[in-house]
């Protein structure tokens, strides 16, 4: 009996495992907040697992969760050699455990389907990318008008006036002068871009760096783009 | 149909007033029935400018609570019968005005005159944004400096989101830039912002340029609008703004610093 729109296939792939060895939720934060500083690119939107199998005592898997997600990684599920009311505990909060080679493999009938499904889960946060739809303006943004693209790119054929606000969760294109405040990426994106033909910015900030104009000086006036590095914005010149 | 022409700049100062006096003349001195309202409810100047301040004995707020007919408020103007002036009450604030009232007595006023010209208080509330709603065109009154652009920039704003055009997904305001107290000499100096700044910050279509001149003043305490003084300069732009108004093409002057002549540069003129 084939099916023919879809087929489940067991594949394995590498995937980053934190290895928690304290249940102090506050410790695992400070410690967390400074790994992904280092490399807030590399972390993001990164597939995770975590490791319980270092605890000594129980920890509250919910908080835990939602701690990754705070850093923008995206959970898959718990794994490590623990006992079988704790891997029931765990399922019974409706999160995964991920079975690893090296791990205490229980009796495939109960365990193995289930672990196969998830790992073709696993393949979908790598195809999510920023496919962002635009939300298309025409004319002059004047000054106290904000626009605000919600989970779109916004392209605006006309200048941003000076005491205007031009926001977007994706991507900022203006075709004219962008006079005033552009805030790319407002929900977190890091790839997030603006592009204008004109830099004279009162403000530009993306994933939550800005930049005001003193700090343009290099493309003012010309036509330029402004991106994120690791954690800094550098401006480019477009033509 | 009568062309509703709002006066405004969001900035007060700048020339609004002096403007529409100028302009309301210059369109009833071609032959156009033409009426004049101060739309600055409190501080009431436009018969000052217009010279009737003592000719005002029912006012637009009177109008609208059903005091007076229009008829018993409308000045007519002594030096052009084609004129009229509808002042602003001196004694009541920009409350009291509503959209409704405010309505019918344009359209009242739509019946008889070609042209209705508003003078927008200065600002973003209540006063100005009643001048603008029933607008069909806008005059957007800018001094070459920086604060003023940007107060016309909210203005425009203003006009493309909150008039009854906008509201009513009607054809938009048809907007025009009138640059006001330009002096050629402190644009080259580089103090003042020059035409094609303003211009291209604004991004609309110029309708004239209004020298800095001695002759305004004196107009405004004579109350004689200063386009009946044909000799002077600003009198001159304020022609051209009509012209332009009127649909004619008009050459921009004023905007080149006079140059002194030889004589007078040897003998000190």
């Amino acid at each position: 009996m084939a099916d023919a729109s879809i087929e489940f296939k067991g594949s394995s792939f590498t995937l980053s495992v934190l290895h928690l060895k304290s249940s102090e939720l506050a410790d695992i934060r400070a410690d967390l907040t400074k790994k992904v500083a280092q490399a807030p690119d590399f972390f993001y939107l990164v597939p995770v697992v975590v490791n319980i199998e270092q605890l000594s005592c129980s920890i509250d898997y919910q908080a835990v969760k939602a701690l990754i997600e705070e850093f923008n990684f995206t959970f898959v599920g718990f794994t490590g050699a623990v006992t079988k009311e704790q891997r029931f505990h765990i399922r019974e909060l409706g999160f995964s455990f991920v079975n690893t080679a090296k791990a205490n493999v229980p009796p495939k009938s109960t365990i193995a389907p289930k672990s196969e499904v998830k790992e073709t889960a696993i393949e979908a946060p790598k195809v999510v990318e920023h496919l962002y739809t635009d939300k298309v303006h025409r004319g002059q943004i004047r000054s106290g008008q904000q626009i605000y693209a919600k989970d779109q790119n916004l392209v605006i054929i006309g200048s941003v006036s000076a005491g205007a606000e031009v926001i977007a969760d994706g991507n900022i294109h203006v075709y004219g002068s962008l006079r005033g405040r552009a805030i790319a990426g407002a929900k977190g994106h890091h790839k997030a871009q603006i592009y204008c033909q004109n830099l004279e910015a009162e403000l530009v900030s993306i994933n939550g760096n800005y930049w005001l104009s003193e700090s343009m000086e290099e493309h003012w006036g010309s036509p330029a783009f402004i991106h994120l590095t690791d954690t800094e914005l550098t401006s480019s010149k477009l033509i | 149909m009568a062309r509703i022409i709002v006066v405004t700049s969001g900035k007060g100062g700048v020339g609004k007033t002096t403007s529409s006096a100028a302009i309301g003349l210059g369109l009833a001195l071609k032959g156009h029935k033409v009426v004049l309202i101060d739309f600055d409810i409190g501080l009431r100047n436009l018969d000052l400018i217009m010279g009737c301040e003592r000719r005002v004995v029912y006012d637009f707020v009177n109008v609208i609570n059903g005091e007076a007919t229009l008829n018993q408020a409308l000045i007519k103007d002594k030096r052009v019968s084609s004129l009229s002036i509808l002042p602003a009450s001196q004694t009541r604030d920009k409350d009291a005005l509503n959209k409704e009232s405010v309505g019918k007595v344009l359209e009242e006023l739509g019946k008889t005159f070609d042209f209705i010209v508003c003078d927008s208080p200065a600002g973003i509330e209540a006063g100005a944004m009643m001048a603008l709603y029933y607008a069909d065109e806008a005059i957007v009154t800018t001094n070459p400096e920086v604060s003023s652009v940007r107060d016309s920039d909210r203005i425009l704003g203003m006009l493309a989101s909150r008039s009854r055009r906008a509201e009513l997904n009607l054809e938009p305001i048809k907007e025009h830039l009138l640059l006001t107290r330009y002096s050629p000499k402190r644009v080259e100096e580089g103090e003042m912002l020059s035409v094609e700044d303003v211009k291209d910050i604004l991004s609309i279509p110029l309708l004239g340029v209004i020298p800095e001149s001695q002759a305004v003043l004196k107009a405004s305490n004579a109350g004689e609008p200063v386009i009946l003084d044909t000799e002077s300069d600003a009198g001159q732009a304020y022609q051209d703004v009509i012209d332009r108004l009127l649909g004619e093409t008009v050459e921009f002057r004023f905007l080149v610093a006079e140059k002194k002549g030889i004589f007078s540069r040897m003998f000190g003129g």
